[in-house]
């Protein structure tokens, strides 16, 4: 075997091995075969499942919040590298651009919650200057119903990211020579934006995309400070359940992370299809 | 004009959330309607200190653990990329590269647990990294695909054509041309590891104490000073590390 | 996929090399305490417990710690782990046939209810101590966790009672009982929530309690009848009050942690504590305002105990016995309960004490926030079954979270 085979069978055993292991005994929980307190085969779990329409409402709600993120972020992060690539190459930036990607979502959940709740900095700041007169005036921007607080977070550290991203495969493709030579053809500057950079870098980045905003809808910290009870994003939901006080209810905790777990495998196939199709 | 306008913008958005931190870091009983603390006291980083005696090894620790991870996952990745380019299926690779994310971190964790107690890998810095290695190595892949281009392999072929040796073409050619992409992912997969607790601290039962196992629980407590010390002490580490190494990681772009 | 099982088996191999000869937990308790001493002494113990306050945190590392040093010559690792987790993890290292990590757990009631449930807990362990003489096993809030005998099987190590703090500049007088409290939450609306996890579910269980107006329904085993009637009360008097909560009632915070938060930052005037003594605890680490104090709303709170539980597959249990004695040491206990320390209450019997350690512990600086210890106990409700916080949570997410 050549040493390249070697190299992705090592692969394939790390990240199909462990998770895949998981993904069974997920499964196996789910019908009372593993998991502390296994009780032998019941359907009892899966049955109950029609009854719950909370998983249903926990997955909507997520790819609420990551659709809505990922789009803003993809958007900040195009506008920064296609309208201001001389600013991007000049200090402070990129360093500039790397701060932001030091904060852990759990840092950057506190740091929000502080921030935009009604007592918080900003509300402080407005009540100061006379602008709101009671903690009620101010606006709720976070614990809100539509995620807006659990949006901005994901914004804020997605799109730095992004533009680094974006840049990186700006620069490395090239694209500042391309421009020149569609300009030379008599291409307009938007023309050029549209037509060529923006579908060569979002096909180039699809894969980095696509994770991003996987591991969007899998979000934990930030939903919990910044979210509601009701609707919960995907990973609170299964915590939630994993953290029960009766153990006996384990099983359907499996249960939602088997089905999280395998729609979101489905959606990472359905996504890398269609990308594929793109880029060919 | 614009782009002065514009620096100073994501600047201050930037800058604010380490002014905030660090105000809260040093102000006990601050609260609504104050638009500033009252007053100012180091008493949350006396208490974390006092806690915890063992602050500066957890450091060392973080310091050693992430730097190990970005460094694997990262010449990993940049391999297991060009591998996957040259692969029959290269989409089923990448799909493949995936599947650890298909579980989300807090499930994941959990799910994979019994199998790390069965390779006898609990409790020890092994089974840590494996944890990590499995979030990060298909991180950095899917990162450096993006690098595998026609156009990189083209530039490969041609500097073998001119006589480069396949050290030489990586070293002269194909490394600095990947340079801005290589260090995002250093970068990325360092902090990853670097801000990681639940998995270190579920796959180690607790026993690999690195700095962010240390203190980050207090930051999803009550105490607000706390929180902000020790958000601080986590950030810290990674921005003097990310001043440090400003010009060598910069270096290459222009 | 064929080659995993010998990467597994070579990873085994590799790994498995600090087997211990094992000994059967009837082997170990079988041995008298000289001998535990004797085994114990210069070993590591493992300790997993909730690691979120500085200040205890601080009592553990920097007294704790020393002291099983000088003493044993034992070195006591501390980590973060608790509640259905720390149950998962030994469920699995048993499943496993393995070793565990963890010799000695932190457990609260519904903890020790779940380590039951997958039988994880060493024991009975608690009459070899030797301070075990001084714990006041005649105290039902002692000696029952959750309805259950504690009958050796975990140490009590600290009593706590459920209060609600409120800020004394913003609300000059708090309801002072759960009868009141409708009345009160309409009047002063914005001020008042229940946190969607543990402390907000005790405090639905004394509501539910109060509304019955019998503390001895819910004594002993879970009555679905029981549960039912009052559990619709209590739903009927939360979703009534529901517009005057915080957010009128549109969320919970989901954790205690954002509700201290909220209250510190002088967003709600009501907060709660499952330890009567935290107010004091956070006024001196300066999070809550000095005008915080604590009280119990008539006819009561509930009232329960913290445990030390050793591991079944615990690598150190001698070890482990050793350092538990210490913990539940009058000099400990005196140290653990004073309110600059952690404030804490003890778990011993004052009675049984020699008269010099027993001033020790009446002249403790006293709390100054928090009501006296003496003025609650006749509020003190006992804990019910398990199975009424686990259908309280459920349908608090039903019948009010979700409508």
């Amino acid at each position: 075997m050549k040493p390249r085979n070697w190299l992705l069978l090592c692969y394939a055993l790390l990240v199909a091995g462990l998770p895949l292991a998981g993904l069974g005994y997920a499964l196996l929980g789910s019908v009372g075969l593993a998991g502390p307190l296994a009780t032998g085969f019941t359907g009892r779990h899966w049955q109950a499942l029609g009854a719950d329409a909370g998983l249903l409402k926990s997955a909507l709600f997520s790819f609420w919040i990551a659709s809505v993120s990922l789009t803003l972020a993809v958007a900040l992060a195009l506008a920064l590298v296609l309208g201001a690539q001389g600013t991007l190459r000049r200090r402070p930036f990129p360093t500039l651009l790397y701060v932001p990607l030091l904060m852990p979502s759990l840092v950057m959940g506190f740091y929000l919650f502080q921030l935009l709740s009604r007592a918080g900095w900003l509300s402080r700041l407005s009540f100061g200057l006379g602008l709101t007169h009671s903690v009620e005036g101010f606006p709720e921007l976070v614990q809100d119903a539509a995620g807006v607080g659990i949006i901005g977070a994901h914004v804020l550290l997605l799109f730095p990211f992004l533009t680094l991203l974006f840049q990186a495969i700006y620069q490395e493709s090239r694209l500042a020579d391309y421009r020149q030579l569609a300009q030379t053809l008599g291409a307009t500057p938007g023309q050029f934006r549209w037509r060529v950079a923006v579908p060569v870098l979002l096909r180039r980045a699809a894969p980095t995309l696509l994770l991003s905003g996987i591991a969007t809808l899998g979000a934990y910290d930030i939903p919990l400070l910044l979210g509601r009870p009701y609707p919960q994003m995907l990973s609170v939901y299964i915590a939630t359940r994993l953290q029960r006080f009766d153990l006996r209810e384990l099983p359907a905790a499996y249960l939602a992370g088997f089905l999280v777990a395998v729609g979101l495998l489905g959606l990472i196939l359905v996504l890398t299809r269609l990308t594929r199709r793109h880029a060919l | 004009m614009r782009s002065k306008l514009l620096t100073t913008l994501l600047a201050l958005l930037f800058a604010l959330p380490f002014v905030l931190l660090a105000l809260l870091a040093v102000a006990p009983a601050w609260r609504f309607p104050a638009a500033l603390p009252a007053a100012y006291s180091l008493g949350a980083l006396r208490d974390l200190v006092a806690a915890d005696n063992e602050l500066l090894a957890g450091l060392g620790r973080s310091v050693l653990l992430a730097s190990v991870v970005a460094v694997v996952a990262t010449i990993a990745g940049f391999a297991l990329a060009r591998a996957i380019t040259r692969a029959v299926r290269p989409g089923r690779w990448e799909a493949l590269s995936y599947l650890p994310y298909a579980l989300p971190p807090v499930l994941l964790a959990v799910l994979i647990q019994p199998f790390i107690i069965r390779l006898h890998l609990s409790g020890s810095v092994g089974g840590v990294l494996l944890g990590l290695l499995l979030i990060a190595v298909p991180f950095a892949t899917l990162l450096l695909r993006s690098f595998w281009t026609q156009q990189a392999r083209e530039y490969e072929q041609l500097a073998r054509t001119l006589g480069c040796t396949a050290r030489q073409a990586l070293w002269q050619v194909l490394l600095p041309l990947a340079w801005p992409l290589l260090r995002t992912a250093l970068f990325q997969t360092f902090l990853l590891a670097w801000f990681d607790f639940g998995l270190t601290n579920l796959l180690s039962v607790g026993k690999v104490r690195t700095l962010t196992v240390q203190v980050f629980t207090y930051v999803g407590e009550a105490n607000a000073q706390l929180a902000a010390v020790a958000s601080l002490l986590l950030l810290l580490p990674p921005t003097l590390l990310l001043w440090a190494n400003k010009n060598a990681l910069l270096r290459k772009t222009e | 996929m064929k080659n995993f099982l010998p990467l597994l088996t070579a990873a085994t191999l590799l790994a498995g090399c600090d087997n211990q000869p094992a000994r059967t937990p009837q082997q170990t308790l079988a041995q008298t305490w000289p001998q535990i001493e004797a085994t114990g002494k210069g070993q590591p113990v493992s300790m997993q417990m909730w690691m979120g306050d500085p200040l205890i945190n601080k009592y553990m590392s920097a007294y704790v710690k020393p002291e099983l040093k000088r003493r044993y010559d034992i070195d006591l690792q501390i980590s973060a782990g608790q509640g259905a987790g720390l149950a998962q993890t030994l469920a699995a290292e048993q499943q496993a046939g393995q070793p565990s990590e963890v010799d000695i757990a932190w457990i609260n009631g519904e903890t020790f209810y779940q380590l039951r449930q997958v039988d994880a807990l060493l024991g009975p362990f608690v009459e070899k101590l030797p301070n075990a003489r001084f714990l006041d096993l005649q105290n039902p809030f002692i000696n029952t966790d959750f309805q259950q005998p504690v009958a050796g099987m975990e140490c009590p190590w600290g009593n706590v009672q459920m209060t609600f703090i409120y800020d004394s500049a913003r609300v000059a007088s708090p309801p002072k009982s759960f009868a009141e409290l409708p009345a009160f939450v309409k009047a002063h609306p914005g001020q008042f929530t229940i946190p969607n996890e543990f402390t907000g579910m005790t405090l639905l269980k004394s509501w539910m309690i109060a509304l019955s107006g019998d503390p001895r329904l819910f004594q002993g085993k879970f009555d679905e009848a029981v549960y039912n009637k009052w559990s619709g009360e209590l739903w009927k008097q939360v979703n009534a009050s529901r517009p005057y909560f915080w957010k009128q009632g549109q969320t919970f915070p989901e954790q205690l942690a954002p509700l201290h938060q909220l209250f510190a930052n002088g967003e709600v005037a009501f907060t709660f504590s499952n330890n009567d003594a935290e107010v004091d605890n956070k006024v001196n680490q300066g999070v809550f305002p000095a005008t915080a104090r604590a009280y119990v709303p008539q006819p009561g709170t509930i009232q329960n105990s913290h445990y030390l539980g050793i591991v079944k597959g615990a690598q150190h249990p001698e070890a482990a016995m050793l350092a538990i004695n210490f913990l539940i040491s009058p000099e400990a206990q005196l140290k653990k309960m004073d309110p600059n320390v952690w404030g804490d209450h003890t778990v011993l019997s004052l009675a049984a004490l020699p008269p010099a350690q027993r001033q020790q512990f009446v002249q403790l600086p006293s709390r100054r926030y928090a009501p006296k210890r003496e003025a609650i106990q006749d509020l003190a409700l006992m804990e019910p079954d398990p199975e009424y916080m686990t259908r309280l949570f459920k349908d608090f997410r039903t019948q009010v979270i979700e409508r």
